[in-house]
């Protein structure tokens, strides 16, 4: 016989509830007001909502006790957050991001000024620094690496990179890179006007060439040839990025181009940002090494946008005057806010002066240099984390 | 772990890999490039000058007179940026320059 009581049921209903848990663990429910205080943050704020609403609501449903989301496969059942986060640990989603973002990007004030590249390499400079200052708190090289392409500005670069070789701090890198990006307006003006004179600020540079149709087809292929066949690891990154650029100007495949920089980006970055949020549990991300990588993002962030700056004042030299080195700050990537940012300092202190497109240059030359950077640091470091 | 020296050598050398990559891209774009504009040049040339082309058969009237030949007032503005704001005006509107008349252009 069956003996049923309804006051036993309710509380073994309540006793086996995430509630329940909370009481066992409360870390828990201290993630799930962060991931409400950046759902705040991307809906309320519009801090790259695009990526911060589904991380997230990655972290919520991460942290939900008992669910199971994230269980790998026991012959019978697997977790569906499981499932998503392969297409992090196997570089799927950066990459097919980075298709995306080649179908976007024009790649024409780059080719029509090629110097443009050496302001995208100059502001790397945060990579390197952040990576030696990361060491010195106390992580281990292939951590501090993967901390360190936080200074790319380049979100599918950092989640490449951290999943490669620092998995357990991907989330907090992930996080870090994306707010730093959206926080990019604020935190570059300061570093601008502080390294940069007023009559420096004020150049007007003058207008780019036209660039032909055949040099917008040839430049991807080229930089694919020669960048994947020296740094082999840059290839899921470069290759992508070249090919949806390919897409882009070849002019024989407006519907790739079309899926790859509209539908197939907002499938992926669905997918992407609920991957990254998952991961981002009480017991690996409510810890002093997050707040470390927060502050290192941060510095990382800023050198490379200091580094930028200085070499542009180099150019503005042996230019002769010619080139503003406000545009130097638009090689940390953030594609194209960094670019903004160049024309709205510039704007200020010449309300004639019209940097967007002399700042696209840099900006689009830091999206390879930081893919670059990740692909010698991976190339470095992987062997360490026997990958 | 690693020590300072190795970090410090991995750091400097990964700036510059960084710059000599980016470097080398720079001259590759450099020779594309030259090489494609002395093919454009080497093609226009090749071709049959205009002048010896058949006289074309009668065809739409041409379009009306455009903002070009003194017609647009420009005030504190240079004629390449005008024309680079004609240009754009066009490409974001999808009209033909031919097709757009411009009045003046004012620097504010």
């Amino acid at each position: 016989m069956l003996e049923f009581s309804f006051f036993g049921t309710l509380g073994d209903i309540l006793a086996g509830s995430g509630f329940a848990d909370f009481a066992r663990d409360p870390r828990s429910l201290i993630m799930i007001i962060i991931a409400c205080v950046l759902l705040y943050m991307g809906i309320g704020k519009k801090f790259e909502p695009l990526l911060l609403v589904p991380i997230a609501f990655g972290i919520l449903m991460a942290n939900f006790p008992l669910t199971g989301i994230l269980n790998p496969p026991d012959g019978t059942n697997v977790g569906l957050f499981w499932v998503f986060y392969q297409g992090v640990q196997y570089a799927v989603y950066p990459s097919i991001i980075f298709l995306g973002i080649g179908a976007m990007t024009d790649f024409g004030p780059l080719i029509a000024r090629p110097s443009s590249l050496l302001l995208g390499a100059a502001a790397q400079l945060g990579i390197f620094t952040a990576f030696l200052l990361a060491l010195a708190l106390g992580f281990d090289p292939a951590v501090a690496a993967a901390i360190g392409v936080i200074g790319g500005a380049d979100g599918p670069t950092a989640i490449l990179t951290a999943s490669k070789l620092a998995a357990k701090y991907l989330p907090a890198i992930a996080i870090a890179a994306y707010s730093y990006m959206a926080l990019i307006p604020l935190i570059q003006p300061p570093i601008m006007k502080l390294l940069t004179t007023e009559e420096e600020r004020k150049v007007k540079m003058e207008q780019l060439r036209p660039v032909s149709k055949a040099e917008k087809i040839i430049f991807p292929i080229a930089v694919a040839i020669f960048v994947i066949l020296l740094i082999p690891d840059t290839a899921p990154l470069i290759g992508m990025l070249m090919l949806g650029n390919l897409f882009r100007e070849c002019g024989v495949t407006e519907r790739l181009s079309d899926t790859a920089q509209n539908n197939l980006c907002n499938i992926v970055t669905i997918f992407l940002g609920l991957s990254v949020g998952c991961k981002a549990q009480a017991e690996t991300f409510l810890t002093v090494e997050t707040i470390k990588i927060i502050f290192l993002g941060l510095f990382a962030f800023m050198l490379s946008t200091a580094g930028g700056l200085l070499f542009g004042k180099v150019m503005y030299k042996l230019s002769g005057g010619k080139i503003n080195p406000l545009i130097g700050s638009a090689g940390v990537s953030a594609v194209p806010m960094a670019a903004r940012v160049s024309q709205v300092e510039g704007q200020k202190a010449n309300p004639s002066n019209f940097l967007l497109m002399h700042a696209m240059g840099p900006n689009v030359a830091g999206v390879i240099g930081s893919a670059v950077a990740a692909g010698f640091m991976i190339k470095v470091f992987q062997p360490l984390v026997g990958g | 772990m690693i020590s300072v020296t190795s970090a410090l050598l991995v750091a400097l050398s990964g700036m510059v890999i960084v710059f000599l990559m980016l470097a080398v891209l720079c001259g590759m774009i450099v020779v594309i490039s030259k090489v494609v504009a002395a093919l454009t040049k080497k093609s226009e040339s090749a071709a049959p000058a205009p002048t010896a082309a058949p006289a074309p058969a009668p065809a739409a009237p041409a379009p009306a007179p455009g903002p070009f030949g003194g017609e647009v007032a420009l005030i504190d503005v240079d004629e390449k940026t005008a024309a680079c704001i004609m240009a754009i005006v066009s490409h974001e509107t999808g009209i033909p320059l031919s097709e757009l008349v411009f009045k003046s252009i004012k620097a504010l």
